[in-house]
């Protein structure tokens, strides 16, 4: 079987309508320089439905701060004592404030794994080459975010036993209401200070950092060009923050 | 049991079988005599060293006393002159955190909890406990509060603040609410294991371990949260006689059990107010007085000697009439100086 080949293309106002669907929330149009909503299409598809998605974002947290735990380590140790104990910690902060972003990853519900991982990396290389073509937008970091642990009713575990203490609101309401900031303003809410893991119910402490099953063909391409683990996670649902440095735009490949 | 059958003094090495009694008989964390005999021998010389020296203080000293019923010793008390001698004294201190989010229509009202040295350096109330047999009686208000006088008294010697720590809850087997929930996770220790460490020179050690950041109380176990400031019951009589006496116990917790410490400016406390100096005179030389009379602390002001009894007196009066009796229990002579304070709440 011939490998697919995906055509990248900016999203029109059809597109728009299909990812609001995909998202289940309004997928607003490109307007800061630089920003770019991507869909990728079969290239033997005639009508080019959109099948994956991203949005280019140059700079994040400029406007609306970004947060993000930090996911650090403290040893306790004590040689007097034969204790040596090593424990993770959470500290909340904007460490990606700048840095340009790939977000509202999302796919046709029909489309397999790993045709969406093929199309996301499409989508992601076309993603790069626009911002060598106007680096001078875009951040020095590029991050993404995937989506963590949740149970079969929806909500998270790391939610549960954390954010939930602080907000006692409904979170889907606010997410509703204020879109993906809601996470910015119910950061004022959330502890300041380091928050050792270990006080943090079991399941909760499993969910820093873990992807979402059903996000692991976004993890394939996203790894693929280059993302890593940054140790960060998302505050709702302790997904994962992935991060790499851009090259400098002098000694980045030609945009063909 | 008549109130003036009972005499305060300052302990004696030659006490020790009591204090091993003693130390025994309090179940974990209850008082802070170590269940060790060459320790208890060696802090019964230290005080009784620290009653005698005309060294200026170090803030090493410490000073034990008990309370005796008929010559029997039937309870405990003692200071120690500076907590966490040369070192800090680790305590969590309550705070409130309130945040709020606008945007969310939201706020927040967060207890914390934070790893503090504030108490370095304050004076100590130590080591109390009483015979069950005598909870009813005057003996544990002679045997918490003459300490107090003992303090205004030589207060030079001592810090013009002052604490004192209470157990927290824990159940016979030595589990521990707190303990399980904030330092068991940094240490997979028991309680009573910890009890035991900490007892000694471990116990800095320990609560460098502890998380250094503010423990937010939400993210605890209920059971946990409710245990923050809760008392052992066995230590209800002598916490209540600090809160009569002034001191306040919503700021601090102990970093182990969580029960509270109390603290206070040893100026403000209640007994030390109202104290007064007096002096003894003769019993046939005294006038018989007129006014409101109550039961009195009257101690000594002997620092190497130190002892108190309960006597009924004129409220006020300066001039103390002494039988014989009381006299030698006081170690006095007619001429003496004496430090006084009426119990209040005992008027005859």
């Amino acid at each position: 079987m011939n490998p697919v080949i995906w055509r990248v293309r900016d999203a029109d106002s059809a597109d728009l309508a299909t990812i609001s669907h995909w998202l289940r929330r309004e997928a607003l149009p490109a307007t800061a320089p630089g920003e770019a909503v991507l869909v990728a299409a079969r290239a033997d598809d005639p009508a080019a439905h959109a099948q994956v998605t991203l949005r280019l974002v140059p700079r994040i947290g400029l406007v609306l701060p970004r947060v993000s735990f930090h996911v650090g380590c403290t040893v306790h140790a004590a040689p007097e004592l034969a204790l040596f104990h090593r424990q993770r910690t959470l500290q909340l902060g904007h460490d990606h404030t700048g840095c340009a972003e790939l977000a509202d990853i999302a796919r046709a519900p029909r489309l397999d794994d790993r045709s969406a991982t093929d199309a996301l990396l499409a989508l992601a290389h076309a993603a790069l080459d626009r911002r060598v073509a106007r680096s001078g937008d875009f951040g020095t970091d590029l991050v993404a975010e995937l989506p963590g642990l949740r149970d079969a009713d929806g909500s998270a575990p790391f939610w549960q036993g954390l954010g939930r203490h602080f907000y006692a609101g409904d979170i889907a309401a606010a997410a509703a209401e204020h879109g993906p900031g809601w996470r910015s303003h119910v950061a004022a809410l959330l502890p300041r200070q380091t928050v050792s893991t270990a006080f943090l119910p079991e399941a909760t402490q499993a969910a820093i950092g873990a992807v979402h099953p059903g996000a692991r063909w976004q993890w394939a391409a996203l790894t693929e060009i280059g993302l890593r683990d940054s140790h960060h996670v998302n505050v709702e649902d302790g997904g994962p923050v992935l991060e790499m440095p851009l090259p400098a735009p002098e000694s980045a490949p030609s945009a063909g | 049991m008549n109130p003036d059958s009972f005499r305060l003094r300052a302990a004696r090495p030659d006490d020790i079988d009591a204090f091993v009694r003693i130390a025994g008989a309090s179940a974990t964390g209850i008082t802070t005599l170590p269940e060790d005999r060459a320790q208890l021998a060696d802090r019964l010389n230290r005080s009784t060293q620290a009653g005698a020296s005309s060294d200026e203080p170090s803030g090493e000293e410490i000073h034990l006393f008990v309370v005796e019923h008929d010559g029997r010793i039937v309870g405990t008390s003692g200071i120690a002159a500076s907590a966490g001698f040369a070192d800090r004294f680790y305590s969590f201190r309550n705070e409130m955190v309130v945040q709020s989010s606008p945007v969310l229509a939201a706020s927040n009202r967060i207890h914390t909890l934070h790893l503090c040295h504030d108490l370095t350096g304050h004076t100590l109330l130590t080591s109390f406990y009483i015979d069950p047999e005598y909870e009813a009686t005057l003996a544990p208000q002679l045997l918490s509060r003459a300490r107090l006088l003992f303090i205004a008294e030589f207060a030079e010697r001592f810090s013009d603040r002052i604490a004192s720590e209470s157990p927290g809850l824990a159940d016979d087997n030595g589990r521990c609410p707190f303990w399980d929930a904030v330092g068991r996770r940094f240490f997979a220790m028991d309680y009573p294991q910890v009890e035991r460490l900490a007892g000694g020179r471990h116990k800095r050690f320990i609560a460098e371990l502890m998380p250094q950041a503010p423990i937010y109380v939400p993210l605890l176990p209920n059971e946990a949260q409710w245990a923050i400031g809760q008392l052992h019951p066995v230590a209800e009589l002598p916490f209540s006689i600090l809160e009569d006496e002034g001191f306040d116990s919503e700021t601090y917790v102990d970093i182990f059990d969580g029960g509270p410490t109390v603290d206070a400016r040893v100026a403000m406390l209640k007994s030390v107010k109202a104290s007064r100096a007096a002096q003894v005179v003769a019993a046939a030389s005294a006038a018989p007085g007129n006014g409101p009379s109550s039961w009195h602390i009257v101690a000594n002001t002997r620092r190497d000697h130190f002892a108190a009894v309960l006597r009924h007196a004129e409220r006020g009066t300066t001039d103390l009439a002494l039988g014989d009796a009381t006299c030698q229990a006081l170690a006095v002579e007619p001429g003496d100086r004496l430090r006084v304070v009426a119990l209040e709440g005992s008027a005859a």
